[in-house]
């Protein structure tokens, strides 16, 4: 997913495949950042709302279908924070064990890290629930 | 030499606090720090003294209705209120306009300025949102109406809480002297509301259906919060009008009511308490040692007695002065400091004209303009601040200039009609 990938697709792409985050791309493919799917969320709800819980109690089920309609002709880059605010992107190595993804998680607060290659592209990603998933049965490859 | 350095402390900590090149809490603590440095404010001055410390009923009158009000927010009233009021306008977006602007001020006349305007400002914008007006007439007209509003009682605005508190006039003062002027100039301001605005807010019959699709009963959260709170908030005003009477101070009849509402709400104190704010309270006690050490070196005094002989018995052109000052400066600078800093003055010119016709106009005339000139620019009031910043997060940014512009033409219409009503009640009519 590219910084200039439109905010729609992004979203879709997060909720058909029931996604917990994307991994974010400068436009010449470098990791940038994880875009968490709260963070779409929290762009569609508007900023009044959020200040007024309250008033989302006051609108029927079909606003939820318009909710889509504040992501138009915006881009991935628009639902990130502010630069400052931005956290790094969660890496870990291929050979990376589950405690240290566990742990990159935790600090970062991140529901998924990418995993790299030795050349320094993205392999791959875990996420919080396949991590689970590896800790409570011990099977399978850490990576999805 | 006490004298000068105390008054130029005083000014120091004045400029910052109205140019808040700190925050105004640093500022006023830092003052208050000063004064004791100086030696002129002891324990005695600061904390027990009537005249010279800290004015306690103020400062509990103002943390009893930050609690009501944090318990009455979580019924959702606010907002079923204005949706439902926004619905009976049949989405007509002038109307709408009209109808929050009058909501407003009522709830500005029970509320804090600032609480009244961050309940209406959100679900303006989603009143907004649904018939497709622009938010701007909408903000820009309601933080008028609470401002004006505010004017209208003894717990609407602070100024006037500290005005009540020094002049030892009651509710039933405000209302009988201010309530009429404030009713009158609320619908002047939808007035003005039309001449400014009525361009930009376009009817758009297709966009009704999603504001009648709003169903404003969800916003009610709790029903018998509700019923308590509207119980507990009724007795409180009853208690505010009959305060004199029973020889009770406002403060008292707030805590009152505050205490007995957190009792009945069953609310944990994070949540009753999570309105209240705390540096608004430390500023008004920095803000009363810096002028009770003014009043304690005598500087007041002086001042008053100059401008007892300039005045003589010229209280209309006594009241024109204060008025028009008091406006121009609550225009550009907090009238918080401006009426704390002028309230002992005017209590020292009224006690010299021994009950003269007329001396009393003053106290209505440094209220009258100490709240209206707040509407004059982006700065001039802490509501005017609170919407605007909640229109930039919200994607509508209102620039300082795009609201002086229809704030001067306000605050200037609202004013010279205070003056008028001042000079024809209290002098010509008399």
């Amino acid at each position: 997913m590219l910084l200039s990938t439109e905010a729609v697709t992004a979203a879709r792409m997060i909720g058909e495949g029931r996604l917990a985050g994307l991994i974010v791309c400068e436009d010449d493919g470098t990791p940038h950042t994880v875009l968490g799917g709260s963070q779409v969320v929290r762009f569609m709800i508007p900023e009044y709302v959020q200040e007024d819980p309250t008033l989302a109690r006051v609108y029927g089920e079909d606003a939820a279908a318009k909710l889509v309609d504040r992501l138009s002709t915006r881009t991935v880059r628009d639902l990130l924070p502010r630069r400052q605010d931005r956290t790094a992107l969660p890496v870990v190595d291929r050979d990376a064990t589950t405690v240290e993804i566990a742990a990159v998680m935790a600090r970062m607060h991140s529901p998924l890290v990418a995993v790299l290659d030795d050349e320094g592209r993205v392999s791959g990603a875990v996420t919080a629930s396949r991590l689970l998933e590896r800790i409570f049965t011990r099977d399978g490859d850490a990576s999805s | 030499m006490t004298t000068t350095l105390v008054i130029v402390a005083f000014a120091a900590a004045y400029v910052l606090i109205a140019t808040e090149r700190i925050h105004r809490v640093a500022a006023a603590l830092g003052g208050a720090a000063v004064m004791v440095l100086l030696g002129v404010v002891d324990a005695q001055v600061a904390f027990f003294s009537a005249d010279t410390g800290v004015d306690w009923n103020v400062i509990f009158l103002l943390l009893g209705m930050m609690v009501i009000v944090g318990v009455l927010r979580r019924t959702g009233v606010f907002e079923w209120a204005a949706i439902w009021s926004a619905k009976k306008a049949g989405g007509r977006p002038f109307l709408i306009l009209a109808v929050l602007v009058v909501l407003t001020a009522v709830a500005s006349a029970l509320l804090d300025n600032v609480t009244t305007v961050l309940l209406v400002a959100p679900v303006t914008l989603l009143v907004c949102e649904q018939i497709d007006a622009p938010p701007m007439p909408f903000l820009v007209a309601e933080v008028m109406a609470s401002n004006i509003g505010g004017t209208a009682t003894l717990i609407g605005d602070p100024p006037n809480i500290i005005i009540a508190s020094r002049s030892g006039l009651g509710f039933d003062d405000f209302l009988v002297n201010l309530a009429p002027i404030a009713s009158v100039l609320v619908v002047v301001l939808v007035g003005l509301c039309w001449l400014m605005f009525r361009s930009a807010l376009a009817f758009r019959p297709d966009r009704v259906r999603e504001l009648m699709a709003l169903d404003e009963r969800e916003a009610i959260t709790d029903v018998p919060l509700l019923v308590r709170s509207a119980v507990v908030l009724a007795a409180v005003l009853a208690g505010f009008m009959l305060h004199q009477l029973l020889d009770v101070e406002p403060s008292i009849v707030a805590l009152l009511g505050a205490g007995t509402l957190v009792a009945l709400s069953r609310l944990e104190p994070a949540d009753y308490l999570a309105d209240v704010e705390w540096s608004t309270l430390v500023f008004f006690m920095g803000l009363f040692v810096m002028v009770g050490a003014l009043v304690e070196v005598g500087a007041i005094a002086d001042l008053a007695q100059w401008a007892t002989s300039a005045i003589g018995d010229h209280y209309l052109l006594g009241s024109t002065v204060l008025l028009f000052a008091s406006g121009l400066f609550s225009g550009v600078i907090d009238n918080i400091p401006y009426v704390a800093t002028m309230a002992p003055l005017v209590q020292d010119v009224v006690r010299e004209g021994h009950g003269a016709p007329g001396a009393d106009a003053l106290w209505w005339a440094l209220a009258l303009g100490a709240d209206l000139g707040g509407n004059a620019t982006a700065v001039g009031a802490s509501a005017n601040v609170v919407v605007l910043g909640i229109a930039a997060r919200n994607g509508h940014p209102i620039s300082f200039w795009q609201f002086t512009r229809y704030g001067v033409l306000v605050a200037g219409t609202t004013v010279v009609l205070a003056w008028v009503y001042v000079a024809l009640r209290y002098f010509v009519l008399a």
